[in-house]
C-alpha cells in the first residue's frame, strides 16, 4: 500500500516539475534551479513564482479535490456512474457564478458566489432527498440527478440573455479553466483537511460499500457516516469548482483507474485519488495551455482526451 | 478648446510649465486618464505596447506608435504592418506567459472585451494598464490623444485625431439637413442581431442622416426576431461583408418581396472591419454608408 502511494508522489512531483519547466517560454531545468535557489532572471522568476507555480498548485489541489470527492460520491451512492458533479454542485456553482459575471463583479465575488451557490445546491437536494420517508442512496440520487437538471435550465436561460460580450468569458468558466485560481492555498488546505478527516473513517466506508443494512449489521453508525461524506464531498467539489470551474471527467474515472490497478480498499483509494487526480490535472492543464500556444485550450477538453484512452486501456488489461 | 490650447504648448516647447490636467505632458510624467477611470503615469514614453484588441492595435498606430507595439491579438489585421506583430492569444484569452516574456512597458487593453480575471493578474505583476473603449466619434479622438501622449507622438496623434474630428464634422455638416432613411443594420443572421444607437455603428447610421429602426431597444446588440424588423419596415438593410467570403447574409430577406427594402433592392452590404472597430476608419465607413443611403434616397 505504501509502495503504490510512494510511486504516486512521485509520479505526481515529476508531473509538477514538468509543468513549472514547460510553457510559452521554456525554462530549462538549470535556469529552474536558478529561480528556486533565488538567482535567474526576472523574467523567469515572475514566470515561476507569480503564474506557474500557483496555477500548478491549484490544478494539483483541484485534480485531488475532484478525484476524492468522486471516490467518496461513488462509495456514498453505491453508483459507479456517480461523479462530484451527479448532486447538481457544480450547477448550482455556476449559477453563482455567472450571475456574479452578469452583474459585473471582480474575481473574488465570482469565486465566493460560486461557493455559495454551491453550498444552496448541497442544501436543496439534502432537504429535498430527506422529505418525509427515509434517506435512501437512490432517492438522493434521483432528487440530485433532477435539481442538477434545473441547474442546467436556469444556465441555459441565463447564456440566452446575457449581452453578447459576455459570452467568452461565462462559456471558459464553464469549461473549467485553472488559470482563474489566483490563489492556491485555500484549495491546498481543504484538500489535506478532507484527507486527515476522512482516513480515519475509510475502514468504516469499506464496509458501507458493501450495503447500508450489511454495514449497520456490523456495527456501522450508518446514517451519520452518509452524513458526512455527503458533506465531505459536497465542499470538495464546492471548492474545486470554485476554484477552477466546473472541470469535468476527472472526478469519474480516476477512481475507477486506480480501483482497477490498486483494487478496492477505501484506505488505498482515497489518499491515491488525491494524488493521481491532482497529477492527472497538471499534465492536462500542461497540454492545455502549451499544445497550441499563444491560443489556450479548456483543461477539460484535455482530461477527457487523455483520461478515455488511459482507461480504456487499464480496462482491456483488467480482463 | 482645451485640446487646441494644448497644441499650441506642445508647438511652443516646454515654455509653458504643466497644468494639472488629465493630458499632461512634462518632462517629469505623461499621465493620462483610460476609459475606466484609472488615471496612469509614465516616467517615460512607452517603448514596448502590447495591444489587447485589434481595435487597440489600430488606434495605437493612428497614435504614431505603431512602431513600438510588441504584441498583438488574433484578428489584428490593420494596418498592414501590425499582420507581422508578434500574437499573444484572442482578446478573449490571453497567453500570459507570452504577453511576459515581451516584456511590455505599457499594455492597452479594452474595457469590456479582455478577460478581467486575467486583466487583474496583469494589474497585479505591475504592468502599466491602459483600458480604452471609445462609444463616441470625440471618444475616439481623445483615445487617440491620450495614446500619443503616453507614447510621446504626440504631434502625430493629436494630428490624427483633429483629422477625424475635422472629418466627422464634414460629415454630418454634409448631411444635416438629408431627407432621413429608415435603416435596420443587421451585425449577425443566425441569430438575428442589430445595433442600438448607443452603439458608434448606431451613431454613425444617425451621422447620414439615417433612423435606426431599433435605436431605443434597451441593449447594445439586441437578438431580435424577422417579424420585428419586418413590423418595421425599413428602407435600407445594411450588413458588414466579410474580406474573403461570399456576401450573403442579407439574402433570407429576398422571401419578404414585399418589405420596402428588398422592393426597391436596397440591401447593401459595406466592409465589415472598418465599421465594426472604434477607429479613425470609421470615416471610411460613415463615407460609405452616406453614400448608400444617397443610392436609397434616389431610389
Amino acid at each position: 500500500m505504501i509502495r503504490s502511494l510512494l510511486a504516486l508522489s512521485i509520479i505526481a512531483l515529476l508531473a509538477a516539475i514538468l509543468a513549472l519547466a514547460i510553457g510559452s517560454v521554456t525554462i530549462s531545468p538549470a535556469e529552474l534551479w536558478a529561480v528556486i535557489q533565488g538567482e535567474g532572471s526576472a523574467l523567469h522568476r515572475t514566470l515561476l513564482w507569480e503564474l506557474r507555480l500557483p496555477r500548478t498548485l491549484a490544478a494539483f489541489a483541484t485534480g485531488g479535490l475532484l478525484a476524492v470527492a468522486g471516490a467518496l460520491m461513488q462509495v456514498l451512492l453505491r453508483n459507479p456512474l456517480a461523479d462530484p458533479y451527479v448532486l447538481g454542485l457544480s450547477g448550482g456553482a455556476a449559477v453563482g457564478a455567472l450571475l456574479a459575471m452578469l452583474t459585473g463583479m471582480g474575481a473574488l465575488l465570482i469565486s465566493g458566489s460560486a461557493f455559495a451557490g454551491a453550498m444552496l445546491a448541497m442544501v436543496l437536494v439534502f432537504g429535498l432527498a430527506h422529505g418525509t420517508g427515509s434517506w435512501t442512496a437512490s432517492r438522493l440520487l434521483l432528487t440530485g440527478v433532477v435539481v442538477a437538471a434545473g441547474w442546467g435550465a436556469v444556465i441555459t436561460l441565463m447564456l440566452a440573455l446575457t449581452p453578447s460580450y459576455k459570452l467568452p468569458g461565462m462559456l471558459y468558466w464553464l469549461m473549467g479553466d485553472v488559470s482563474y485560481a489566483r490563489t492556491p492555498w485555500p484549495a491546498l488546505l481543504v484538500l489535506a483537511l478532507a484527507i486527515a478527516v476522512v482516513m480515519p473513517l475509510a475502514r468504516n466506508l469499506n464496509v458501507l460499500a458493501r450495503g447500508s443494512m450489511q454495514a449497520a449489521a456490523l456495527g456501522v453508525s450508518v446514517r451519520p457516516l452518509e452524513w458526512t461524506i455527503y458533506l465531505l464531498a459536497s465542499l470538495l467539489t464546492a471548492t474545486a469548482v470554485t476554484t477552477a470551474g466546473s472541470i469535468g471527467f476527472v472526478g469519474l474515472i480516476v477512481p475507477h483507474m486506480l480501483r482497477l490497478v490498486l483494487g478496492n480498499d477505501q484506505r488505498i483509494i482515497l489518499p491515491a485519488s488525491a494524488l493521481a487526480g491532482g497529477t492527472l490535472l497538471v499534465l492536462a492543464d500542461t497540454l492545455a495551455r502549451t499544445v497550441i500556444a499563444p491560443e489556450q485550450l479548456p483543461v477539460g477538453v484535455i482530461t477527457a482526451l487523455l483520461g478515455v484512452p488511459t482507461f480504456l486501456y487499464l480496462l482491456h488489461r483488467s480482463r | 478648446m482645451r485640446y487646441r490650447w494644448l497644441s499650441l504648448k506642445i508647438a511652443l516647447g516646454l515654455l509653458i510649465g504643466p497644468l494639472a490636467h488629465p493630458l499632461m505632458a512634462s518632462e517629469t510624467q505623461r499621465c493620462a486618464v483610460d476609459d475606466a477611470g484609472q488615471k496612469l503615469c509614465l516616467t517615460a514614453p512607452a517603448q514596448r505596447i502590447a495591444t489587447l484588441s485589434p481595435g487597440a492595435t489600430e488606434l495605437t498606430f493612428a497614435a504614431g506608435a505603431g512602431d513600438k507595439v510588441v504584441a498583438g491579438v488574433n484578428h489584428s489585421d490593420y494596418p498592414p504592418a501590425a499582420r507581422k506583430l508578434p500574437l499573444v492569444g484572442n482578446h478573449t484569452r490571453i497567453d500570459l506567459e507570452a504577453l511576459l516574456a515581451l516584456k511590455p512597458d505599457l499594455v492597452v487593453t479594452w474595457v469590456t472585451g479582455n478577460p478581467p480575471a486575467q486583466m487583474e493578474l496583469l494589474q497585479a505583476l505591475g504592468l502599466p494598464m491602459f483600458a480604452i473603449e471609445p462609444r463616441s466619434f470625440e471618444a475616439v479622438s481623445s483615445a487617440i490623444e491620450r495614446l500619443s501622449v503616453l507614447t510621446g507622438t504626440e504631434p502625430q496623434g493629436f494630428a490624427e485625431a483633429e483629422r477625424f474630428r475635422t472629418g466627422i464634422a464634414a460629415i454630418s455638416a454634409q448631411y444635416r439637413h438629408a431627407e432621413p432613411v429608415a435603416v435596420f443594420y443587421q451585425v449577425w443572421e443566425t441569430p438575428l442581431m442589430t445595433i442600438n444607437n448607443q452603439h458608434l455603428i448606431g451613431k454613425v447610421l444617425q451621422l447620414c442622416g439615417g433612423v435606426n429602426v431599433f435605436a431605443e431597444m434597451p441593449r447594445l446588440v439586441p437578438r431580435i426576431s424577422p417579424e420585428v424588423v419586418l413590423q418595421a419596415d425599413p428602407e435600407v438593410i445594411l450588413t458588414g461583408s466579410v474580406e474573403g467570403a461570399i456576401d450573403d447574409q442579407l439574402d433570407h430577406w429576398k422571401s419578404y418581396p414585399k418589405m420596402a427594402a428588398v422592393a426597391k433592392n436596397n440591401l447593401f452590404y459595406i466592409p465589415a472591419s472598418p465599421i465594426s472597430r472604434p477607429t479613425p476608419r470609421l470615416l471610411e465607413a460613415s463615407r460609405d454608408i452616406c453614400q448608400k443611403l444617397d443610392i436609397a434616397r434616389a431610389r
